[in-house]
């Protein structure tokens, strides 16, 4: 059976990763290198999602600051929250970037809610706190808008990121429409490869998406200091994440780009 | 009887059909109803599932409630409602990004009440979200696959094809409600208000159509009311409006580049 499947995953299956076999220009870079000592040593990032639960032994006591996109009057706002997660999502992600970069500070940035769901005003104003106020060099974003009245807006940030030296990872959305930001060209646009292997990351020549990583029967943290095995571009995100973040702390002054390439150039298919 | 005893009653007569047409509609199901029941029907095929559900978010009291489900398992789930901010559903629902759980009874808290509702506990589940033009509007579950070659990736791919059809078929299912509100809204300010001449009863209809359209940009009545206004036009005019309207629709019909697939 054939079917055209919305799949941003399809690029980096194991029956279709010949066609990612490339050399790059400059040839393939040590991970030893660009890794330093992997720690994250003096990095924030920021997880935008569902909250990190700070005591989650996953997280290591690396959670330094939690806050909320809260709806006061007609605007949106940021506020201090406790450090909480409503679902369990933003912990896994916490949880995998911990333990890629366990020196690296973590910042939660709780977009959703019962008042927020699904709002694209909630998660452009979280964003724009992570890139502007969180002080954070690495953000996550498991979690996307389809809101086309968003596009512009978070186009705009998605920029502005870049441009203040942000790198956002953003997981793709296997689904049959388009999602914002994973598909601008200013993110690091990531969606699962089907290797069981945290170590192992793609690079997809052909963008929208990038990078393919870990994303498939994951063993992740969840709510109530729990673990699920979970699948989903969702976890592949905070995979590439953890790597930037390791790379960005052993070379401070690393630029988004730079650092896209080093991840490119780090990557299991670099020759 | 005078001519506006008559009017007066066509009137009273008009809103009590659309009042029994509001209703019945939501006796009776219209047609969408029936695909999403295939929908579910041929997703517990695929996946040789033990059940597969879709439900859809109610605005008024924020939860999703489970419309439509099949399988061995299914039946007691239809009707159950549940949070639209929390839990595995919740969490696709609010995010519109899929997820597929291997082992759900590993977090105690999740959704373990309402599945005992059911009489059904599953062991893994895979949720998609249904999304129309504006974001979610439900989440499709499939519990307990049997996954081939168990590639979850794979089968959340093929779910969100599932999802597609099933918004595709809310989204049909919409006008038809919102056609029935169309006429019963209508009918209920003509009834206040005898004395309306063409052009403001014209006004009226065109005012509840406004109402119809969502908050989150849907503007699907907002353009049938500008078309349907456009008919008391010139000829030379509805000419123009059926030029405007054949360049725009050639020009979205253009496939956008794949980097940039709106």
């Amino acid at each position: 059976m054939s079917l055209d499947l919305p799949a941003w995953s399809e690029p980096f299956a194991d029956s279709n990763r010949g066609g990612l076999a490339r050399h790059g220009p400059w040839g393939r870079v040590e991970r030893d290198w660009a890794f330093g000592d992997a720690s994250g040593r003096g990095l924030r990032v920021a997880i935008i999602d569902s909250g990190v639960e700070a005591d989650h032994p996953a997280v290591g006591g690396r959670l330094v600051e939690s806050v909320a996109v809260e709806k006061v009057g007609d605007e949106w706002e940021i506020v201090p929250t406790q450090p909480l997660d409503v679902v369990g999502h933003g912990t896994a992600c916490a949880g995998i970037i911990h333990a890629l970069a366990p020196e690296a500070d973590i910042v939660s940035v709780r977009v959703l809610g019962p008042d927020n769901r699904g709002n694209g005003g909630a998660f452009a104003t979280g964003l724009w706190w992570a890139i502007e106020q969180s002080g954070a060099s690495v953000a996550n974003l498991s979690l996307s808008s389809r809101s086309e009245a968003f596009f512009g807006p978070l186009h705009e940030l998605a920029d502005e990121a870049y441009f203040r030296n942000v790198l956002l990872v953003s997981a793709a959305n296997n689904v049959s429409v388009a999602s914002y930001p994973s598909l601008y060209a200013a993110v690091v646009s990531v969606a699962a490869h089907d290797v069981p292997s945290g170590d192992t990351w793609f690079y997809n020549p052909a963008p929208p998406v990038e990078f393919g990583a870990y994303g498939l029967n994951v063993d992740v943290a969840w709510r109530s200091g729990t673990r699920m095995v979970v699948t989903g571009n969702s976890f592949a995100a905070p995979h590439i994440a953890g790597y930037a973040a390791r790379i960005r702390a052993a070379h401070p002054g690393i630029t988004p780009f730079e650092t896209k390439a080093l991840l490119a150039a780090t990557a299991d298919n670099a020759t | 009887m005078n001519d506006d005893a008559r009017e007066a009653t066509i009137l009273d007569a008009l809103e009590g059909v659309a009042a029994r047409a509001a209703v019945s509609s939501r006796l009776e199901p219209p047609g969408g109803e029936a695909i999403l029941r295939s929908v579910v029907e041929a997703a517990v095929a695929v996946f040789g599932a033990e059940a597969a559900s879709i439900a859809l978010h109610e605005p008024d009291t924020d939860r999703l409630v489970i419309r439509v489900a099949a399988g061995r398992a299914g039946a007691g789930a239809i009707g159950l409602a549940f949070a639209a901010s929390t839990g595995i559903a919740g969490y696709v629902f609010s995010t519109g990004q899929p997820l597929a759980v291997s082992d759900v009874t590993a977090d105690p808290r999740f959704d373990r009440a309402a599945a005992e509702t059911t009489g059904y506990v599953p062991g893994s589940i895979l949720a998609v979200p249904i999304l129309d033009d504006n974001g979610s509007v439900g989440v499709l579950e499939v519990l307990d696959g049997r996954s081939e070659g168990g590639n979850q990736l794979r089968d959340l791919d093929l779910a969100s094809v599932f999802a597609h059809q099933a918004a595709v078929s809310i989204r049909a299912s919409r006008v038809e409600r919102d056609t029935a509100e169309l006429l019963r809204a209508t009918l209920a300010r003509l009834a206040t208000d005898r004395d309306l001449d063409a052009a403001a009863i014209e006004s009226v209809v065109s005012d509840t159509a406004a109402h119809l359209d969502s908050e989150g940009g849907g503007r699907l009545w907002a353009l049938a009311d500008a078309v349907a206004r456009a008919r008391h036009a010139s000829p030379d005019q509805v000419g123009l409006v059926i030029e405007i309207l054949d360049a725009l629709a050639r020009r979205s019909a253009r496939p956008a580049p794949r980097s940039f697939r709106r």
